[in-house]
C-alpha cells in the first residue's frame, strides 16, 4: 500500500481539530494561542497535500500560499504576545475567561 | 510690438498686489507706516504699465481679435477648462478704459487717501481690483470670466468697507456683498445650464458662438430655446446684481460709504458695467432669445426711469452721483435689450469718463470741505475751487448730453437705436426722453447747490476751504477733457463711425440678427439730435427755475439724509420689498428649525428607545464568556456544513 | 511503501504531540510539544516534495515564534498560576461540537476521489524563487503580495513594540520580538 492524499489529509484535520480544541477548551491563554498555532499548521499541510493532487502548472500555489501564511502567523504571534504581555500587566491573570468585561 | 503677451496685463496689477500687500504686512506693525511716495508711485506705475501694453496691443490687433491660451486650468472628466485670454475690439475698449480710468483714478487716490492710516492697503485692494476686472474682461471663457466677476464683488466689499471702524461702513459692504451674491448665483446657474445643453467646452465665448450658429443653421432653435432662455434670464440676473439693476440695486447707493476714488472707479466707471459688458460678450446668445431682451428692456427702462425720480431728492452729493449712475446703467440695459450693443459699449465707454470726473469732482468738494458731503452746506464753490467746478460742469453737460459733449453723443445713439430698433419704439424713446430731461434737473440742482449760489456751511470752516492738489486735478483734468471729446470717436450725426467699426467683428452679427427681421424706419438722425438737445436743455431750465433761485431745500428738510453711510433715503419700496423677503426667509427657516429640533428628535427619540429596548431583551440570551460564545459560532459552523452534506453541495 | 512507514512513524509523533499540547498542564509543556509536531510535520513536507517549506516550517515556526513564545512563558513565570482549572464546562460543550465538525468534514473528504498526480512540480527552492521573483513570467502577482507582507510584518512589530513597551522587565522580550521580526524577513527574502 502506498501513501494516499486521503491519509495527509486525515492527519491534516487531526491536527486542526486538535488545534481548535485546544484553543477553545483550554482557559489558559497561552494555550489558546499554541492551539491557533496548530491550526494554522494543519491548514498549511492541507494546503500542501491537496498541491500535490494537482498538475505541473497548478501545484504552485498550494506550495507558495503556505509561506505567505506562515509569515502572517509570525505577525499574529509577534502581536498576540504583545497584547498578552500588556493584558497579564493590568489582571495579573493568564485566564481568558477573567478577561471579559461583558454582562450576560 | 504686437507679439506680446495677453498676460501680461493682468500680471502687472497682480504684482502690484503681492507688493504692496506686503508692504502693508510687513509696515503693519511700524508706527509711521511705509512713506508714503514710494507706495503712491508703485500703485500707479504697474496699471500704467499695464495700460502701456494694452495700447501696444491695441494698435496692432488684427481685425479678428488675439487669442491666447496660457495654461490647462481645470482639467477632470466632464469639465475641460484652459486659462485662455481673448483681446478682440469689446475686450481692447474696456482694458483700455479700464486700465486708463484706473491708472488716472490711483494717481488722484495718492492726493485723496493722503494721511490715511490704511495708505498701503487701499492701493493693494486697487491693484487687486485692476487685475480682477481685466482677467474679467480679458478672459475668453465664461469660467475664466466667473473669476475676475467674483474677484470684483471681492474688491468692492473689501474697499466699501475700507474704513472699517464705523460699523455703518461695514454693513454697508455686506449689503454690497449679500446683493451680489443674489446676482452670482445667477450667473453660476446661468453657466450650469449652457453645459447641460451643450457640455462644458460651451462655456467657451468662441465654442458658444459656434454652437448658437450651427443650431441656427440646423433649424434647431426651437428646440433648445427653452433652456437658453432660462440661461439668458439667469445670466441677466447676475447682470442686475453686478448693475445694480431692478431690483438688486439697493446695495449701490450704500457702496458710497467707501473712499470717493473707489466710488469713482469701481462703483461708476468700471464694475458696475461688467454686466452690460457680459450682455454684449454673450450678445451671439441673446439674439435667439428676443423674450429674454424684452425683459432686459423693460428692465433697463424702470431703473433708468426710477433711479432718475430717485436722483432728485437726494442731498448727499455722492447719493445722487450714484443714482445717476444707476439711471445711466439703465441706458445701457435699455439699449442692449434693443440689440444695440455697441451704442452700449459705447455708452458705458463716454459714461467711464464723464461720471468718473464728476465723482472725482465730488471728492475734491469733499475733500476741500474736510469731508462734508451734504449739499444742502455748500454753495457757492466756483470762487473756492475753480478748476474742479469747470471739471464737473463739463462733465455735467456731457452726462446730460449737451450738444457736442461725449454724453449727447451716445445717449442719442441710445435713443435712436430705441426708437428704431426695439418692438414699441416709440414708448421706449418717449421714457427715455423723460428720463433725459430728469437726469439734466437733478444734475443741475446738483451743480447749482454745489457751486453757486452763497455758501451755506458753518463759518468757521468757510476759510479751510482750498482747491485740490495738482496730483488729483491732473487726472482729473484728462477725465474732463474725455468727457468733452469722447463722443467724437462714433459722432452719427458728423458721420464718424469709428467705434462702431471696432465693435463690429463681437456684436455685428448678433445685432444684424435681431435688426435685420425688422423692418427699419429711417428717420433722419437730426431730428434725434434736436429733439435730445431739446430735453437737456429743458431739464436744465426746469433746475435753474427750480433751484436757481431761493427756493433751495433747507438743511431740516421733510426728507432728511444722512449724508453718508448705511441708510439709502429714497429707496422707495425695495429695500422694504428686500425686508419683506428675508422676513419671509426668517419664517422659513424658523419653522425648519422647530421642525428639525423637535419634531426630527422625537423621531430619533422614538429610535433609540426602541433600539434599547430591543437590545435589553437581547442581551438577556447573551453569554458573558468569549469562549462560549466562539463555540456557539463553531457549532453554528457544524450545523451549516450538515446542511451543505446533506443537501449535497459537495457531490 | 517505504513512504507510508515513514509518514506513519511522523504523523504519530506529530498527532502524539499535538494531544500533549492539548492535555498538558503546564504552558512550558505544551509549547515544547508543539515544538514537536512542527518538527515532524516538518518532515512530512520533505516526504511529499516540498522541502523549502519544510525548512522555512522548521525556522520560523520552530525556531522562531515557538522560541518567542516559550520565552515569554518563561518571562511572566505563569507556572504558578494553578488556579486556574485545565478544564471546564464549556470543555465539553467544545469537545462536542469540534469532535461533530471534524466527523462531518472527515466524512466529505473520505467521499472525495483523491490522488497524487505524477506532474506536480517539486516544492524546491528554485520553483519557489522563480515563482515569487521572477515577475516578467509570472506576474506580478506573488511579489506584491511579498512586499505588502513585509509591511505586514513591520507593522506589526511597530504595534508590539508599542503595546507592550511599559513598565516592568517586558522590554527584553519586545526586543525579541521585533528581532524575531526582522529575523523572519530576512529569511523569507
Amino acid at each position: 500500500m502506498e501513501l494516499q492524499p486521503i491519509f495527509i489529509q486525515m492527519l491534516a484535520l487531526l491536527l486542526f481539530a486538535i488545534g481548535l480544541a485546544t484553543a477553545l477548551a483550554r482557559r489558559n491563554v497561552f494555550f489558546v494561542l499554541m492551539g491557533i498555532e496548530l491550526a494554522l499548521n494543519a491548514v498549511n499541510l492541507s494546503f500542501v497535500g491537496f498541491a500535490k493532487t494537482l498538475p505541473a502548472a497548478e501545484s504552485v500555489a498550494g506550495q507558495i500560499v503556505p509561506l505567505f501564511s506562515i509569515a502572517v502567523a509570525a505577525a499574529e504571534a509577534c502581536v498576540g504576545l504583545a497584547l498578552v504581555i500588556l493584558i497579564f500587566r493590568n489582571r495579573e491573570s493568564v485566564d481568558s475567561d477573567n478577561y471579559s468585561n461583558m454582562k450576560g | 510690438m504686437t507679439n506680446l503677451p495677453l498676460w501680461i496685463i493682468p500680471l502687472f496689477p497682480l504684482l502690484g498686489t503681492i507688493l504692496l500687500g506686503t508692504v502693508a504686512v510687513v509696515s503693519s506693525g511700524s508706527k509711521k507706516g511705509p512713506s508714503e511716495g514710494f507706495v503712491g508711485a508703485l500703485s500707479v506705475l504697474f496699471p500704467a504699465l499695464s495700460f502701456v501694453s494694452v495700447v501696444l496691443l491695441a494698435f496692432g490687433m488684427p481685425e479678428e481679435g488675439i487669442r491666447q491660451t496660457l495654461c490647462n486650468w481645470i482639467d477632470i472628466p466632464m469639465l475641460k477648462v484652459n486659462i485662455g485670454f481673448l483681446f478682440d475690439g469689446l475686450s481692447r475698449v474696456m482694458l483700455l478704459f479700464v486700465t486708463g480710468i484706473g491708472s488716472l483714478i490711483a494717481l488722484y487716490s495718492i492726493g485723496y487717501m493722503h494721511g490715511d492710516r490704511g495708505f498701503t492697503r487701499f492701493f493693494a485692494y486697487i491693484n487687486l481690483f485692476l487685475f480682477s476686472m481685466i482677467v474679467l474682461v480679458l478672459s475668453d471663457s465664461l469660467l475664466l470670466t466667473f473669476l475676475g466677476w467674483e474677484g470684483v464683488g471681492l474688491c468692492s466689499y473689501l474697499l466699501i468697507g475700507f474704513w472699517n471702524h464705523d460699523l455703518n461702513n461695514c454693513k454697508a459692504a455686506n449689503k454690497a456683498f449679500i446683493v451680489n451674491r443674489v446676482g452670482d448665483i445667477g450667473f453660476l446657474l446661468g453657466m450650469l445650464c449652457l453645459a447641460t445643453l451643450g457640455g462644458s467646452a460651451i462655456l467657451n465665448y468662441d465654442a458658444l458662438n459656434k454652437f448658437i450658429e450651427m443650431l441656427i443653421a440646423g433649424g434647431h432653435v426651437e428646440l433648445a430655446t427653452p433652456i437658453i432662455a432660462i440661461a439668458g434670464l439667469l445670466f441677466f440676473v447676475g447682470c442686475t446684481g453686478k448693475s445694480a439693476q431692478i431690483p438688486l440695486l439697493t446695495w449701490l447707493p450704500d457702496a458710497m460709504a467707501g473712499p470717493t476714488p473707489v466710488s469713482a472707479l469701481i462703483h461708476a466707471a468700471t464694475m458696475v458695467t461688467s454686466g452690460v459688458y457680459l450682455l454684449a460678450r454673450l450678445s451671439r446668445m441673446f439674439s435667439v432669445i428676443p423674450e429674454v431682451l424684452m425683459i432686459v428692456l423693460i428692465v433697463g427702462m424702470l431703473t433708468a426711469f426710477w433711479a432718475a425720480v430717485a436722483g432728485l431728492f437726494q442731498n448727499d452729493i455722492k447719493k445722487v452721483l450714484a443714482y445717476s449712475t444707476i439711471s445711466q446703467l439703465g441706458y445701457m440695459f435699455m439699449a442692449a435689450g434693443a440689440s444695440a450693443y455697441d451704442a452700449s459699449i459705447f455708452h458705458v465707454f463716454t459714461h467711464a469718463f464723464f461720471k468718473a470726473a464728476l465723482f472725482l469732482g465730488a471728492g475734491a468738494v469733499i475733500h476741500a470741505l474736510a469731508g462734508e458731503q451734504d449739499m444742502r452746506r455748500m454753495g457757492g464753490l466756483i470762487k473756492k475751487t475753480p478748476v474742479t467746478a469747470c471739471v464737473m460742469i463739463f462733465a455735467f453737460l456731457a452726462i446730460i448730453g449737451f450738444p457736442g459733449f461725449a454724453g449727447f453723443w451716445s445717449k442719442d445713439l441710445i435713443l435712436e437705436r430705441l426708437y428704431t430698433n426695439a418692438p414699441f419704439g416709440e414708448f421706449f424713446y418717449g421714457v427715455g426722453l423723460l428720463t433725459a430731461v430728469i437726469t439734466a434737473v437733478y444734475m443741475g440742482r446738483l451743480i447749482i447747490m454745489t457751486f453757486f449760489g452763497e455758501y451755506r456751511g458753518p463759518k468757521e470752516k468757510e476759510a479751510h476751504i482750498h482747491e485740490a492738489p495738482a496730483c488729483m486735478l491732473f487726472p482729473m483734468v484728462i477725465l474732463a477733457v474725455g468727457a468733452v471729446f469722447a463722443g467724437y470717436l462714433w459722432a452719427d450725426s458728423l458721420g464718424i463711425k469709428f467705434f462702431e467699426g471696432t465693435l463690429a467683428p463681437v456684436v455685428g452679427v448678433a445685432q444684424d440678427f435681431v435688426v435685420g427681421k425688422l423692418a427699419v424706419a429711417h428717420v433722419n438722425p437730426m431730428a434725434f439730435a434736436c429733439f435730445g438737445t431739446a430735453a437737456a436743455l429743458l431739464g436744465m431750465f426746469i433746475a435753474y427755475a427750480i433751484y436757481g433761485t431761493k427756493r433751495l431745500p433747507r438743511l431740516h428738510a421733510k426728507w432728511g439724509s444722512a449724508p453718508e453711510g448705511f441708510k439709502a433715503d429714497w429707496t422707495f419700496f425695495f429695500d422694504y420689498i428686500h425686508s419683506i423677503f428675508i422676513v419671509m426667509f426668517k419664517a422659513a427657516a424658523f419653522v425648519a428649525d422647530v421642525f428639525v429640533d423637535k419634531v426630527l428628535q422625537a423621531i430619533q427619540w422614538t429610535i433609540g428607545a426602541i433600539a434599547e429596548i430591543v437590545g435589553d431583551g437581547v442581551s438577556s440570551f447573551q453569554a458573558r464568556k468569549v469562549r462560549v460564545q466562539l463555540t456557539l459560532s463553531l457549532v453554528g459552523l457544524v450545523a451549516l456544513t450538515a446542511v451543505v452534506l446533506l443537501t449535497g453541495g459537495l457531490f | 511503501m517505504l513512504a507510508l512507514i515513514y509518514f506513519i512513524i511522523l504523523a504519530v509523533i506529530a498527532v502524539g504531540a499535538a494531544c500533549c499540547v492539548f492535555l498538558s498542564k503546564h504552558p512550558l509543556y505544551g509549547g515544547l510539544s508543539l515544538v514537536l509536531t512542527m518538527l515532524s510535520l516538518a518532515g512530512i513536507y520533505g516526504l511529499l516534495g516540498s522541502p523549502f517549506i519544510g525548512v522555512v516550517q522548521i525556522m520560523v515556526y520552530a525556531g522562531a515564534i515557538m522560541m518567542l513564545l516559550v520565552f515569554v512563558i518563561s518571562v511572566l513565570n505563569a507556572a504558578k498560576d494553578n488556579r486556574t482549572p485545565m478544564f471546564d464546562g464549556t470543555s465539553i460543550f467544545v469537545l462536542i461540537g469540534v469532535l461533530g465538525l471534524a466527523g462531518l468534514i472527515g466524512f466529505a473528504l473520505v467521499l472525495t476521489p483523491l490522488g497524487f498526480d505524477a506532474t506536480t512540480l517539486r516544492g524546491s527552492v528554485e520553483m519557489t524563487s522563480s515563482n515569487l521573483f521572477d515577475t516578467a513570467q509570472t506576474g506580478p502577482g506573488y511579489f506584491v503580495l511579498f512586499e505588502v507582507l513585509g509591511l505586514l510584518l513591520l507593522s506589526s512589530m511597530g504595534a508590539a513594540v508599542l503595546m507592550a513597551k511599559k513598565r516592568l522587565g517586558s522590554d527584553a522580550s519586545v526586543e525579541a520580538a521585533s528581532e524575531e521580526a526582522i529575523a523572519e524577513e530576512k529569511e523569507e527574502k
